[in-house]
C-alpha cells in the first residue's frame, strides 16, 4: 500500500470528520473565486468609466481576501489537524515512520485542497452570476449580468489557493516532528490555570480603551494631539490602545465579573448556574484571545460596512442638496434654448433669469486658502424666495446692503465665519454678510457659491459684475439618456450641471465601494462566526464526557441545554458587545469628520450584522446540543 | 423486610436473532437497605452490563428491576431523569469530576441540580467533606489534587445527596493501594454507621473484601454468593480467592 493511497482511504474512512474542514476551504475558495471573476469580468469593465478605479479597489481588496483566506485555511487546518493527534500519535506508536506520517499528512492535506479547488471553483462559477447582478444592480445600471466562465480567474484562484495549500500541507508535515508522543495523546487534557482576576488590569483595560475612544472623537483638524502626533500614528495610537484593552478588559474584567457571581451562593447553588459559570471561568484565557479577535473582526465589519453604506445611503441627498434643480445651465445662445426644449417632455418648472457673477474684495473673511478676491454668484430675493417656494424651502428676508451666502460645503472648522463681516466690490459698494445657509437653489456646479441680496441691492450691484442668464429645470423623472442628450446641446461655457448625471457618477463610484466594503464584510462575518463555531464546537468535544456525567447523575436535556445555550450566548455576546461599541466611536469619528448623519443606515448595518450573527449563534448551540445529545446515547 | 432493590431473571441480548449475543442471563437477586454488596467476576462476565441496567442508562431485554416496588425501566423521560437524581449515586473508575469545578462545588453539584436551598447545601457538602477526609482541599481545582483525592471527591459527590443506592464501578481501578484502602474503609464505614446501601463492581479481590456480600457472575449468569458474616477481613479475601480459583477466573485478572 504507498502512502498515497494510505492518505486516500484515510479521508474516505473518515469523511464526516473532514466535512467541516473541506467546507471551510471551500467556502474560501468561493469567496476568492468569485471576487476575482468580479475583477476580470468583461461587462464590469465596460460598464464602469471608472474602471481604472474600480480596478485598482478590486486590486487592493484582493489583496485583503488573500491575506485573510489564508489566515482563516490556516486556522481551520489547525483546529482539523488537533482532532487527528491521537491519530497520528497511534501511526507512531504503532511503529510508521516519521517522516512517513509526515508525508501521509502532506499528500492528504494537497489531496483535501485540491478536491476543494475544484468545487469551490465550480461552486463560485455559480455563485458569481449572482453576484455580479447584485453588483450591477447596487451600480445603478440596467444590464443582465452574464455568465461567462473567466479563465484568467480560474487560473489566479488556483496559483493563490495551491500556494496556500502547500504551506498548509508542510505544516501538517511538520506536526509530527513538533510533538512528543505523550503531548500527541494527551493534546486536549491539559487543564488552564485559572488567572486571577485584578482591578489594576482591568482598570489599565478600561483606562486604554477610553483613552483610544477620546482620541477618536476628538475632531483630527482642531486637536493639539492629532497635529502633534501626525494622523497616521494618532490613528495606530488609537487602534493599538483600543485593542489592547479589549484584551485586558476581557481578559480580567470578564474573570472579575464572573468571580463576583461565584461570590452570590444563593444563585449559583440552582441547578446549573454553577456549571455554567464555571465553566466560563475555566476557559477564560484562552476566551480571552479569542474574543478579542471576535471583537475586532466584527468592529472592522461593521465600521467598513457601516461607512460605506453611510455614503452609499446618502448618497442621493448630497447630490440632490448640490442640485436642487434637475437640470441648470448658463444661457450662451437662444438657439441653444429652444433645441433643449424641444428634447424636454414635460418639466415641472423651467425658469429663466437674470443673475449677475461679481468678484468681491474679501479681506475679512482671511480666508485658509489666503485669496483676497472672491467670485460669488449673485441672485435677488425675490428670484430666491421664488425658487424656494417651489423647492420646498424657507423664504428668506434679506436686509438693504446686506447678503445671504448660500454655502452648501460650509463648516465651522474651515469656512470664514461670515456673519458681521463685510466685502467690497470694485466700485466700493459694501455688502454685508447676514448670515449663511448650507442650502441653496441653484446648482452648485453652474453657480458656484451664490449671494442673496435684496432686490434694491441687487440693481446696484449690476454695475459691479457681469450679467449672466441662468435656466433651470425641474423634473419629476429625468434619465440619465435625457441628461446624456441635453449635454450635447449645451457647449462647454454653459456649465451645465445635471442631478441624474450627478447620481450616476456617484453611485458607480460608491456602489462599487458598497459591493466590495460589503464583500469583504460578508467574508468577514463569515469568518468570525466560523472561528467561533469552530472553538465552541471543539469545547463540546472536550466537555462531552462532562455533560455524560451530568446526564447520569440525573440533570435533564432541558437544563442542559439551557446551560449550553448560556454559555455560548456569553461567548457570542461580549465580543460583539464590544465590536459594536467600538464601531459606534468610529463610525461618530467618521461622521464627524465628513459632517454626515450616518445614524440611519449604520443602524440597518449594525442589525444586520446582528442578525446573520445571530444565526451563527443558533447554529452553534444545536451543533454542541447534538454533539452532548449524541454522546449521551451512546455512552448511555 | 422488603429488599430495597429487586432483580427478576434478567436477560440482555445484542444484537439481531442470527448474530445474537447474549450478555446476562436468568439474573435474579436482592438488595436490602443498609448491605454492602460486591459484584465480581472475570473481565466480559456481564458485570458493566449489569450495572448500566441498574444505573437505568441500559434497558434489559427481559425481566424486570424493581426499587421500592417501581419497575424502574418502565419510567420514562423526566420521571426517569428524577429517579436517577433522587435515587442514585454513582462513583466511576475514573473520577468523572467536571473539571471547571472546584472540588466543593463537584461536591455540590447534585444538591444543586435538586434546588437544596443554599445554606443547608453547605452544612450537607462539609459534613461530607469530613467523612473522605478533603474539609482542605475544597478550594482546589481538580488538576490540583491527586488521584485518590479525586476518587474520594467523586464519593463524597456521590453521597452527598444520600442516595438509596450507590452504585461504584470499579472505584479503585485506578489508585494505588494507600489510596484504595483510604476509599474503601471511608465507604465500610458509611455503610456500618449511616446504614448506606453500597453497591461495588469490581474484580480486584481485595476491593471486594470490604463488603458484606458478594455476588459472582460469570459468563452471564450468576455463579455463586458468599456472605462475610463474622469473619476478619483478611479471611474473607482467602474466601474471594479461593471462590475465584474454584470458578475458574482468570487468576492474573484477580492478583
Amino acid at each position: 500500500m504507498t502512502l498515497f493511497s494510505l492518505a486516500r482511504k484515510n479521508i474516505a474512512r473518515n469523511l464526516s470528520q473532514y466535512i467541516l474542514y473541506i467546507a471551510s476551504m471551500v467556502f474560501s475558495i468561493i469567496i476568492y473565486f468569485t471576487f476575482v471573476t468580479l475583477k476580470y469580468s468583461d461587462t464590469i469593465t465596460e460598464k464602469t468609466e471608472s474602471s481604472q478605479n474600480m480596478q485598482s479597489l478590486m486590486s487592493a481588496a484582493a489583496i485583503i481576501l488573500i491575506f485573510f483566506v489564508a489566515i482563516f485555511i490556516a486556522y481551520s487546518n489547525s483546529f482539523f489537524m488537533k482532532k487527528r493527534k491521537k491519530e497520528v500519535a497511534l501511526y507512531a506508536l504503532l511503529g510508521v515512520r516519521n517522516r512517513q506520517i509526515g508525508f501521509m499528512l502532506f499528500f492528504e492535506n494537497l489531496l483535501l485542497g485540491l478536491v476543494s479547488l475544484v468545487v469551490g471553483v465550480v461552486l463560485g462559477f455559480l455563485c458569481s452570476k449572482g453576484f455580479m447582478t447584485l453588483l450591477i444592480y447596487l451600480m445603478g445600471y440596467d444590464v443582465m449580468a452574464p455568465f461567462t466562465f473567466s479563465g484568467s480567474a480560474a487560473l489566479n484562484t488556483a496559483i493563490v489557493f495551491i500556494l496556500i495549500f502547500l504551506v498548509t500541507s508542510f505544516q501538517g508535515y511538520r506536526l509530527i516532528y513538533q510533538f512528543k508522543l505523550i503531548d500527541l495523546f494527551h493534546a486536549s487534557k491539559k487543564g488552564e490555570a485559572i488567572p486571577k482576576p485584578s482591578m489594576g488590569v482591568a482598570t489599565l483595560g478600561i483606562l486604554l480603551i477610553g483613552s483610544g475612544y477620546w482620541l477618536a472623537l476628538q475632531d483630527p483638524f482642531s486637536s493639539k494631539v492629532w497635529g502633534q502626533v501626525g494622523f497616521v500614528m494618532t490613528v495606530l495610537i488609537i487602534l493599538t490602545s483600543v485593542i489592547a484593552g479589549t484584551f485586558l478588559l476581557f481578559h480580567s474584567v470578564t474573570g472579575f465579573v464572573l468571580m463576583l457571581i461565584k461570590k452570590n451562593e444563593k444563585w449559583l447553588w440552582k441547578g446549573l448556574h454553577v456549571m455554567t459559570v464555571s465553566q466560563l471561568l475555566y476557559r477564560i484565557r484562552g476566551n480571552a484571545r479569542t474574543l478579542t479577535v471576535i471583537a475586532v473582526l466584527s468592529a472592522t465589519t461593521v465600521t467598513a460596512g457601516g461607512a460605506v453604506y453611510g455614503l452609499y445611503y446618502n448618497t442621493n441627498d448630497q447630490v440632490l442638496t448640490a442640485d436642487p434643480n434637475t437640470f441648470m445651465y448658463r444661457q450662451t445662445d437662444a438657439k441653444i434654448d429652444q433645441r433643449v426644449s424641444a428634447l424636454l417632455p414635460d418639466a415641472k418648472y423651467d425658469e429663466t433669469f437674470k443673475a449677475l457673477s461679481v468678484t468681491f474684495d474679501a479681506e475679512e473673511l482671511n480666508s485658509l486658502d489666503g485669496s483676497e478676491k472672491r467670485m460669488y454668484s449673485v441672485i435677488d430675493e425675490k428670484m430666491y424666495n421664488k425658487l424656494a417656494g417651489i423647492q420646498g424651502k424657507e423664504v428668506l428676508r434679506v436686509k438693504e446692503g446686506h447678503a445671504v451666502i448660500l454655502d452648501m460645503g460650509y463648516d465651522p472648522r474651515f469656512s470664514p465665519e461670515y456673519k458681521g463681516k463685510t466685502i467690497t466690490t470694485v466700485n466700493n459698494l459694501a455688502i454685508t454678510f447676514q448670515g449663511y445657509k448650507t442650502q441653496t437653489v441653484l446648482n452648485a456646479g453652474t453657480a458656484g457659491i451664490t449671494l442673496v441680496v435684496s432686490d434694491d441691492t441687487f440693481d446696484a450691484l449690476q454695475k459691479a459684475g457681469e450679467t449672466v442668464i441662468y435656466r433651470v429645470i425641474g423634473m419629476n423623472n429625468a434619465s440619465v439618456d435625457l441628461s446624456g442628450k441635453i449635454a450635447k446641446e449645451i457647449p462647454k461655457a454653459g456649465l451645465f450641471s445635471s442631478a441624474p448625471q450627478d447620481i450616476r457618477n456617484s453611485l458607480e463610484n460608491v456602489g462599487s465601494l458598497l459591493f466590495v466594503g460589503s464583500f469583504l464584510g460578508l467574508v468577514f462575518l463569515a469568518a468570525t462566526g466560523s472561528i467561533i463555531y469552530f472553538k465552541i464546537l471543539t469545547e463540546a468535544e472536550e466537555d462531552k464526557s462532562q455533560y455524560n456525567m451530568l446526564h447520569k447523575m440525573g440533570v435533564s436535556s432541558k437544563e442542559m441545554r439551557k446551560s449550553i445555550a448560556l454559555q455560548v450566548a456569553v461567548i457570542f455576546l461580549v465580543p460583539l458587545a464590544a465590536g459594536l461599541c467600538h464601531s459606534v466611536v468610529a463610525l461618530k469619528a467618521f461622521s464627524n469628520l465628513l459632517m454626515m448623519d450616518l445614524a440611519k443606515p449604520v443602524m440597518i448595518w449594525m442589525i444586520a450584522y446582528t442578525v446573520i450573527y445571530g444565526l451563527y449563534y443558533i447554529l452553534t448551540v444545536a451543533s454542541y446540543n447534538r454533539i452532548i445529545t449524541r454522546n449521551n446515547k451512546t455512552e448511555g | 423486610m422488603e429488599p430495597l432493590l429487586k432483580v427478576e431473571n434478567i436477560k440482555k441480548t445484542y444484537g439481531k436473532s442470527n448474530a445474537a449475543y447474549t450478555a446476562l442471563e436468568n439474573i435474579s437477586f436482592d438488595i436490602h437497605e443498609g448491605e454492602f454488596v460486591g459484584i465480581m467476576g472475570p473481565s466480559g462476565a456481564g458485570k458493566s452490563t449489569l450495572l448500566n441496567m441498574l444505573a437505568t442508562i441500559d434497558s434489559p431485554t427481559e425481566g424486570k428491576i424493581y426499587m421500592r416496588d417501581v419497575s424502574i425501566h418502565d419510567m420514562k423521560g423526566t420521571d426517569l431523569t428524577d429517579f436517577r437524581r433522587d435515587n442514585l449515586g454513582f462513583i466511576f473508575q475514573d473520577y468523572n469530576l467536571l473539571d471547571s469545578l472546584t472540588v466543593k462545588e463537584n461536591i455540590l453539584l447534585p444538591l444543586a441540580i435538586a434546588k437544596m436551598p443554599a445554606k443547608e447545601i453547605n452544612i450537607a457538602v462539609n459534613r461530607m467533606a469530613e467523612v473522605f477526609g478533603i474539609e482542605n482541599l475544597l478550594a482546589k481545582y481538580p488538576y490540583q489534587i491527586s488521584g485518590g483525592q479525586k476518587q474520594r471527591t467523586a464519593a463524597a459527590r456521590a453521597l452527598v445527596t444520600e442516595p438509596a443506592l450507590i452504585l461504584a464501578d470499579e472505584p479503585t481501578g485506578a489508585l494505588d493501594s494507600k489510596s484504595a484502602t483510604d476509599l474503601l474503609e471511608s465507604l465500610s464505614g458509611l455503610n456500618e454507621h449511616n446504614h448506606s446501601t453500597i453497591m461495588l463492581v469490581t474484580h480486584d479481590a481485595y476491593a471486594a473484601s470490604f463488603c458484606r456480600r458478594i455476588i459472582f457472575i460469570k459468563d452471564g449468569t450468576l455463579s455463586k454468593e458468599i456472605h462475610r458474616r463474622g469473619q476478619t477481613r483478611k479471611a474473607f479475601f482467602q474466601e474471594i480467592m479461593d471462590v475465584l480459583a474454584a470458578i475458574g477466573g482468570e487468576a492474573d485478572d484477580v492478583i
